[in-house]
This record gives structure tokens, sequence and C-alpha cells, in this order.
């Protein structure tokens, strides 16, 4: 089951930020503490809007805009299926917190009259459909993992608890001394009558169709950023003999390298020290797989397979396009646009991407960090009362985007890309090398001035941060790196996060209390999630092989 | 109770009936393509969002009903025909004073399970289940429920179902059914008061609903005089038990189609799981629910889906037609809504209305129609009868009949 995340983003009427978080505040009271005699706590949410894994409201004041109002929702399947569940659950407090916000100025105005004035009965799900933000980024650490599955796991995997447990402290516990085949089988026929669904196979996490469909998502994606970033070399090649061209560009190449490797190092006091988890060459090892594109030799391989196919690709569509607007027959085309599309390719790595990382380093020395920005002891308290409560945590934050043509390009781009190449890259939970985040997710706000971040993760906040920090600073540094703030970065990717003690001060300062979060299971950890689903698996097998079943008891 | 052959009026089969039968399909395209289509002042509203919207604003989109339950209940009015005003609310909320939700599982349940029961064993392994079973069941229980038995001489279910026919699935306002109205409804307005006069003589109020608001009248409640007892009675009997020999049946062909589906409700059955098995009987229906749409009047000029691509504007005066069927098929709102599954959320069932006019005794139907199948269905071997019979066949807007086996 594919999952979604998406958040909706309302501009909050200033004089009602307070009574919007009353709101929130009460319906929090009521899910937490529900009435005597009924259901559990949220259980108004788990029942009713039965396709959710995680969901918050949160108000983000600021001194730049009026506060925002944020639903982040983390759900399975299609948008729509869940909007109607939320309305049917949750709908006379949405509506009664949609009229504390803003009406839209643009065509989304009427709607949100029609949903908001007195009386109204309109249904909300075609506003809330009509205001939703797309992520730039998101990662699902439990990708393909619909929340019943995730829940009947767990519960089969507290009945292996069960059945494994010594009857009596004086009698011999029977499994020691199986054998793992032998403890495969006694379990599944033990637990088989109560879970039939063993029965059945276990439901595809990612589709060929979802995984080709990210596959070529990225790979369009590498194609038209390559077109873009050939365009001034390709331009030069049309008039340019090629040997005139390839020395022209080499020289340029060779200078702008230069002044990059002047440029190179950190400004006095501000590198910081990276280990691993970052973008770096290290994580290439021809130790890995050979299917692997982290071995170095495949990943050689797959960009010539690629700046071929480029090639090959941009010369045809160039050529049909120069026999539309020439009138000229394609044999006498189809050379020179090779030529110039190969000559285009050439110009991106020997001078247009040299010269967009020198422009960038000369903006990022000129940078301000925000070194220690000021903490609101009230909001910080107000976070701690609602941290470490359960296996997992939530973040919310928000902050300002740096301004600048280059900046902005790179960014959208960076967001862009790395979102697509997470797609591609995290099936199995990991980011980088860590696995505690269930679902999270970065989205351009405020009309692209500001950046949201939400995070569902494992264990505390600052265990949290620090994993981030150790592992993962180098996605981290380009995913924030364009925020005002940010602490000090170096080519886009280094330095940044791993400036640990300010990031998280930096971190912390853009955050917002999550006035209202919801955890669909709250005692698992995405690793207990994974170990859940394969014992399952192993369980789902009428036998296991000798190898599978001692691989599969470890996990027991 | 007189049995009469000639309960429904129509012929099975016909024209109509086939093209009831391709209504799912163009509603599933006109929801993609064409979501609010119209046709002069009649509109269609055909998606989930719309028609919620459509049923929840009751003041821009009045129930037509008024006027032909003039001729019904002699120009006493009725909740069904009404707006939200002081005397709906005055008239419904005396009728719930008498009609308990507490009734159902202590007085109506066990009656239906067992009358269900009774009609599956004498049709000793075969059963025609429109008449014979949901039929008889269902008219037997609200009658006594209601406390309204046959005029003399006459079939009480003709009656209902004639004026069923009339108030709501007439709409070329055949000559033929209206002679038949006119003569009818006098008759069982008179009826309703004669046992009304009769108790009253007696001072035996009893402990049904008639016995209960003769109560309050005799208390000096409000909303009890004679004229609105017998005019809120006869329209539970001619709104109510009608509807369930519609839909039982056309669930039940929903589930003989699917072999897995009707395993799983038999076992539920046998079970006692009466969730479970309303979940499948709920489910079946949505394939084929009640009606395909239920009629409103805009009474001014308004908007639909206001902000969408499909915002229309609805003119003072237009027959507004909300298609709930269509609503709980719209892939919009309804997760998989081609697939069979017996463990959907509420909101994704409009079989009852929806908004201020919601069907005064859902909660009886919620409980009751289950049950009524549920001796049926817990009968092994459960299948169709060969041949033609074994299928249901319709008559117009009712069910006409299905034949099963079993063992
Ligand atoms: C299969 C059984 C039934 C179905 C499918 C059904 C369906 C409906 C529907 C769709 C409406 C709404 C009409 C509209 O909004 O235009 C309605 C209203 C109504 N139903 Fe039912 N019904 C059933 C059984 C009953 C029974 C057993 C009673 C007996 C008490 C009953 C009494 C009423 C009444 C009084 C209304 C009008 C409510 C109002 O105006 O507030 N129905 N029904």
């Amino acid at each position: 089951m594919k999952q979604t995340t998406l958040s909706v983003v309302l501009e909050v009427q200033p004089q009602s930020a307070d009574n919007l978080s009353a709101l929130i505040g009460e319906l929090r009271h009521r899910e937490d503490k529900p009435p005597p005699g009924s259901s559990e706590q949220y259980g108004r949410l788990k029942n009713g809007v039965p396709v959710l894994h995680f969901m918050s409201l949160s108000v983000f004041p600021s001194a730049d805009y009026d506060p925002i109002f944020v639903i982040e929702a983390n759900f399975d399947g299609p948008a729509g299926v869940f909007w109607g569940q939320l309305e049917a659950t949750l709908g006379i407090e949405l509506r009664a917190m949609l009229r504390c916000c803003k009406k839209p100025a643009d065509q989304d105005g009427p709607l949100y009259l029609a949903v908001t004035s007195p009386d109204s009965r309109v249904p909300l799900a075609p506003y809330l459909e009509a205001r939703t933000l797309r992520p730039s980024v998101f990662h699902h650490g439990t990708r393909g993992m619909d929340r019943d599955r995730i829940l009947r796991e767990g519960e089969l995997f507290l009945a292996t608890r069960r059945v494994l447990t010594q009857s009596s402290p004086t009698l011999a516990n029977p499994y020691r001394a199986m054998t793992a085949e032998q403890i495969h089988a006694n379990l599944r026929a033990a637990l088989q009558p109560d879970f039939p669904w063993l029965d059945i196979p276990a439901p595809i996490r990612i589709s060929r169709i979802e995984r080709a469909g990210d596959l070529a998502r990225l790979i369009i994606f590498l194609f038209l950023l390559l077109a873009c970033l050939s365009i001034p070399g390709a331009v030069i090649a049309f008039i340019s003999p090629w040997q005139r061209f390839l020395v022209i560009f080499a020289v340029l190449g060779c200078v702008v390298a230069f002044a990059l490797y002047l440029m190179r190092a950190p400004l006095e006091g501000l590198g910081a020290p990276s280990r691993s988890g970052g973008l770096t060459a290290s994580s290439l090892s021809r130790r890995n797989k050979l299917t692997s594109l982290a071995h170095p030799a495949t990943l050689a391989i797959a960009v010539m397979v690629l700046l071929a196919l480029y090639i090959a690709v941009a010369s045809a569509i160039g050529t049909a396009l120069a026999v539309l607007f020439t009138g000229l027959p394609v044999e006498t085309l189809w050379c020179p646009t090779i030529r110039v599309v190969a000559l285009g390719l050439v110009s991106v790595f020997l001078f247009t991407i040299p010269a967009l990382v020198f422009w960038l380093r000369r903006l990022e020395r000129r940078d301000a960090s925000h070194d220690a920005p000021p903490i609101d002891s009230d909001m910080m308290l107000k976070m701690g009362q609602r941290e470490d409560r359960i296996a997992q945590n939530h973040m919310g934050s928000v902050v300002l985007v740096k301004p600048g043509v280059l900046r902005t390009l790179l960014f959208r781009t960076g967001h862009r890309g790395l979102g697509l190449v997470l797609r591609v890259v995290a099936t199995d939970g990991y980011l980088g090398s860590m696995r505690t985040i269930h679902f999270a997710h970065w989205a351009f706000v405020n009309n692209g001035s500001r950046l949201m971040f939400f995070s569902n993760f494992d264990h505390s906040w600052e265990s949290y941060l620090d994993d981030f920090i150790e592992k993962a600073h180098g996605g981290l540094t380009l995913a924030w790196g364009s925020c005002i703030g940010f602490p000090p970065t170096r080519f886009l990717v280094l330095d940044g996060a791993s400036h640990g003690r300010k990031f998280k001060a930096w971190a912390r300062h853009s955050m917002a209390v999550s006035r209202f979060w919801f955890a669909a299971y709250k005692d698992y950890t995405v690793d207990q999630i994974e170990r859940h689903a394969r014992i399952a698996n192993g369980l789902r097998q009428i036998a296991l092989t000798k190898k599978e079943a001692d691989a599969w008891v470890r996990d027991l | 109770m007189p049995r009469d052959e000639n309960i429904l009026r129509q012929k099975a089969g016909g024209p109509m009936v086939w093209l009831m039968a391709l209504a799912p399909l163009v509603f599933r395209l006109l929801r993609a393509v064409w979501p609010i289509p119209h046709f002069g002042k009649t509109f269609v509203v055909t998606r989930y969002d719309d028609v919620r919207a459509v049923f929840l604003d009751d003041r821009t989109y009045r129930v037509p009903y008024r006027e032909k339950l003039d001729v019904i209940m002699g120009g006493q009015p009725f909740f069904l025909g009404m707006d939200d005003t002081a005397d709906y609310r005055r008239d419904t909320g005396a009728m719930r004073q008498v009609v308990l939700r507490s009734d159902v599982p202590t007085l109506l349940a066990p009656d239906v399970e067992r009358l269900a029961q009774d009609a599956v064993d004498k049709g000793n392994g075969q059963l025609e289940v429109v008449d014979s079973l949901v039929r008889h069941v269902t008219f037997k229980v609200f009658g006594k429920y209601f406390g309204i038995t046959d005029p003399p001489g006459e079939d009480l279910r003709v009656w209902a179902t004639r004026l069923f026919e009339f108030q709501f699935a007439d709409a070329g306002n055949d000559p033929a059914l209206r002679s038949e109205v006119d003569h009818i409804a006098p008759a069982l307005c008179a009826h309703v008061l004669a046992l009304i006069e009769a108790r009253l003589q007696s001072g035996m109020f009893g402990d049904d609903v008639l016995g209960r608001c003769l109560t309050m009248q005799a208390k000096g409640e409000i909303g009890f005089s004679d004229d609105q007892i017998r005019t809120a009675l006869i329209g539970f009997m001619v709104g109510g038990p009608p509807q369930p020999p519609m839909v039982l049946p056309q669930a039940l062909e929903q589930l003989l189609r699917r072999p897995d589906a009707l395993a799983q409700a038999q076992q539920a059955a046998r079970d006692g799981d009466d969730a479970l098995l309303a979940g499948f009987v709920f489910e079946a229906m949505r394939f084929d629910p009640l009606a395909p749409a239920l009629p409103r009047v805009a009474t001014q000029k308004s908007v639909i889906a206001v902000g969408t691509r499909h915002m229309t504007t609805i003119p003072s005066g237009a027959n507004v037609y909300a298609a709930f069927s269509s609503a709980m098929m719209d892939e919009r709102r309804i997760p998989s809504p081609l697939q069979f599954n017996p463990r959907r959320q509420p909101h994704e069932y409009i079989h009852f209305g929806h908004g201020l006019h919601t069907c005064f005794g859902i909660h009886m139907n919620q409980a009751l129609l289950p049950l009524m199948l549920k001796p049926l269905l817990k009968r092994s071997g459960l299948r169709r009868a060969p041949g033609r019979p074994g299928h249901l066949s319709k008559s117009g807007a009712f069910s006409n009949a299905i034949n099963v086996l079993y063992d």
C-alpha cells in the first residue's frame, strides 16, 4: 500500500491565534482523556480514520508573518479517502479551527467562505483538499506497510511472546531444546488459528509499477537538469568549432577550478569535523555488492550509460525540433545536433557546474549564521511537557529561506532531486545509516519564502538530532542549508549540520509546540516494526529451510 | 392477513428495469466527466461531497413530498414533508418519545428473528425471499409494534405498498394508481382513527406505539391529537415496511453473486456476530441500494460545489436529485468502492438519507434488516433456485421475487 504525506498550511487571523490554540488544546485534552466508558485514548481518531499513521495540528507563530495553522498528515492510500474519514471524525472541530484562519486571497476564497459561514454544513474535505501542500522532500520509514498490517503484525509479535514464555518457572521451556526449524513449525501451528491471515502471502510493499515510476521520475529529472545546465555551452557550441570549444572551456574550467581550490577550506573557525554518513565519496566501496550503486564500478558504469542515453535522447529530441523549425531534412540535422548536445554536456562538467559552485561558495563565505538563537523558555517548557511520553516523538519547524537567484534555484532543484533520490534509495527504512524516522517531510510555505519540516521519529529529540548530525548530515545540510541562520555550510553539503551544538540550537529555535499529535502505534519503533514484519513473513511460510530458519529465529 | 397475489401493480421486468441496471456505470462516467449533469431545470448531483451538501442544506434543497403526502394524509401535515420548523421538531420530538431506541433489542429484534426463523423452517428447503420472508416478517413485526392491524377485509401490505409507490415511485403520476390511492388513503385514515377510537373506548392503551401515543394524549402532552397520531402512524406504515422487501432481496442477490462474501456472511450469521453480519448486509446493499437518488426542490438560487471546477449554479425551483447510490461508489471519498468490504466506516453509507430527513427508523433498520436474513443465512447449502426464479426479478422500483434453496 502506498503511503501519502501531506500538509495543509493556513494563515491564521492574528486576533484568533489564541482561540485556535485553545481549540486545538481542547481537542487534545478530549482525546487524551476521553470521557469514562468511551473508547481508548485517541480512539475516536484511531477508529474513525483507519488509514491514519501520524497526524499533527500546530500553530507556528512568527515575528515576520502572521501565525500559520498546519495540519500534517501521514496515511495510507489516496488523500480523498483520508479527508473523507477525517471530516466524518473531526469535522465539527476542524470547521471551528478553520474559522480562525484567513480567507485565501486566491480562487479558494469562495470555498473558504462557504465552509466557514455561520451554520455552514458545506463539506470541508474539498477545501482541505484544495489547500493541500505536497512535500518537497519526504521520507517513509515503514514504506509500503499499511497501518492495519503494522498493528496486526505487532499483535502477532506479542502472541509469539506469550507462546514462547515458559509456562511455569519449574518446567523447562520446550522451545529451548528445539532447532530453529522446529521452533518455526511449532510457533506457526500455535499461532495460525488466531492469525488466519498467516495463510495469505504478505502484501507487496513497493510494487514494480511504483518502483519503475520512482526510477523514471529520477531519470527524467536528471535529464532535464543536464539539459538546463548544458544550455550555456550548447549555445556557444552552435558557433564555435569543436576544437576551439574544448580549448576555451578547458581553460575556463581550469580557472574556475583553481579559484575553487583556493576557496575550498572553511573560513577561520567555521569548519566542522564530519565523520561518516554524509554525501561523501567514502561511502563508495568495492566491498559493496556489485549490484549496488555504492560499488564504484557499478556507479561508473551507471553514470556512463546515463550520459550516453542522455546524448541519444537529447539529440533525437533536438533533431526533431530542428526539423520542425528549419524544415531541413533529418540527414542534414542529426550530425550537428549530436555535436551541440555532446559539447553542451562536456561544458556542464568542465564549466557550468564548477562556475555555479564557485558562485555558491562566494555566497557561503559571506553568509550570516545565527549562532545564539533566542530560546523562549516558556515554549521550551511546553515542548518538554509533550516530549518523551511514548516511544516516538514529533517535531515541527518553520524557517526562513535565504534570498537570491542562485540560492532559490539550487535549493528548489536540490529539494526536488533529494526527494526523488530518497524515493529510489530509501526503500528499507534507512536514511543513510539511521532508521528512526517513521514519516518526515519538508515543504515550502508562504510562497516559497519559508521551509517547513515535520518528523515523526523514535526515541528522544536529542538522540534523533544526534543521529542526524552523525549519520545524515550531508542530506540534512543540503535540505536545510539554504535557510536563514543555518550553521555555515561548504559546497552545499559540507559542514552545516555537522556543527552539532549550533545546529541543535537553531533547530530548537525554529520549532513550535506540537499542540495536537496522534500516533497510531505508539509503542513501536521503526526497527521494531521491521522486526515484526520479518517474524510475520517467516510465519507466513509453511516451512523454512535450515538457513532461513536460523536467520529468522534471531528476531524472536 | 389475507393473502393477495398482486401486492405489486406492475409486471416484472420491462425496459425500466434494464435501464436501472445501467445506472452504476452511467454514474461512474458522470462522476468523472460531468459530476452535476442537468437537463432543463433538473439537476443530478453524483459526487459524495455534493450529495452530502444537498442533503445537509435543507433550507435550500427542500423535500418535495408535501403535495402527495397531503393526498395520503387528508391534508394533515406529516413531518417528512416539512422544513426544519418548530412543527417539525415538535412532531419528530413527540414520536421519539414513543418510538424508543431501546425497543429495538427488547421488542423488535426477538420478534424479527423468531418470525424469520419460522418462515425459513416453513419453507422447508425452498423459499421465495421477497414475500414469504421479508415482507411477511416486516409487516407482522411493524404492524404489531405500531399497533396497526389489517383493515377489515383488506390487506395492509397492499395498501401501504400502493401508497408508498404513489408517494415515492410514481414520477409519471399514473392516473390508475391515483384512483386506487383516492380510495385507499381515506379508508386507511378512517381505519386508523377507528383503531384509536376502539382503544379509547376500551380504556386499555397497551404498550405498542399507538398505545403509548394515547397515554401521552391522556397526559396532555403536545403532538398527540388523534389526527397527529394517525398521521404519524400512517406515515410510519407507508414509509417504513414497504422498504425492507425492496432492499433486502437486492442485498441477497448481491451476496449470491459473490460466493466468498456469502460464505463469510453465513459464517457471521452462524457465529452470532450480528455486527459483522450487518456489515455484510449493508455492504451488499451499497451495490444495489433503495433507489438511485432522492429528490429535492431548490427554494432559492444556489451554487453547488463552490470553488471547484464543477461548480454549478442551481436556479430557484429546480429539481435536484441527490444520487446517494452514486455517492456510495465515489472513489474520491470511498476507499476502493468496487471492492466488497464488510468493514467500512459508517460515513461511507447513505442508505437511509442524510441530514434533516434522515430515516426516522434508521436505528431499527440497522439492527433489524440483518436479522431478517440471519436465519436464512445460517442454513447450509444456501443457493439460488434453478433458472430464472433463482435470480432477483424486479417490477419497477420494487423487488418482485427471488427463490433460494437450502439444506
Ligand atoms: C429498508 C428500510 C428503510 C430504508 C432503506 C429507508 C430509507 C429512508 C430514506 C432514504 C429516507 C430519507 C428520505 C429523504 O430524505 O428524501 C427515509 C426517511 C424516513 N423513513 Fe425510512 N427507510 C427504511 C425503513 C423505515 C422504517 C422501518 C420506518 C419506520 C419508522 C421509516 C420511517 C421513515 C420516516 C418517518 C422518514 C422521514 C424522516 C424525516 O422526515 O425526518 N423508514 N427513510
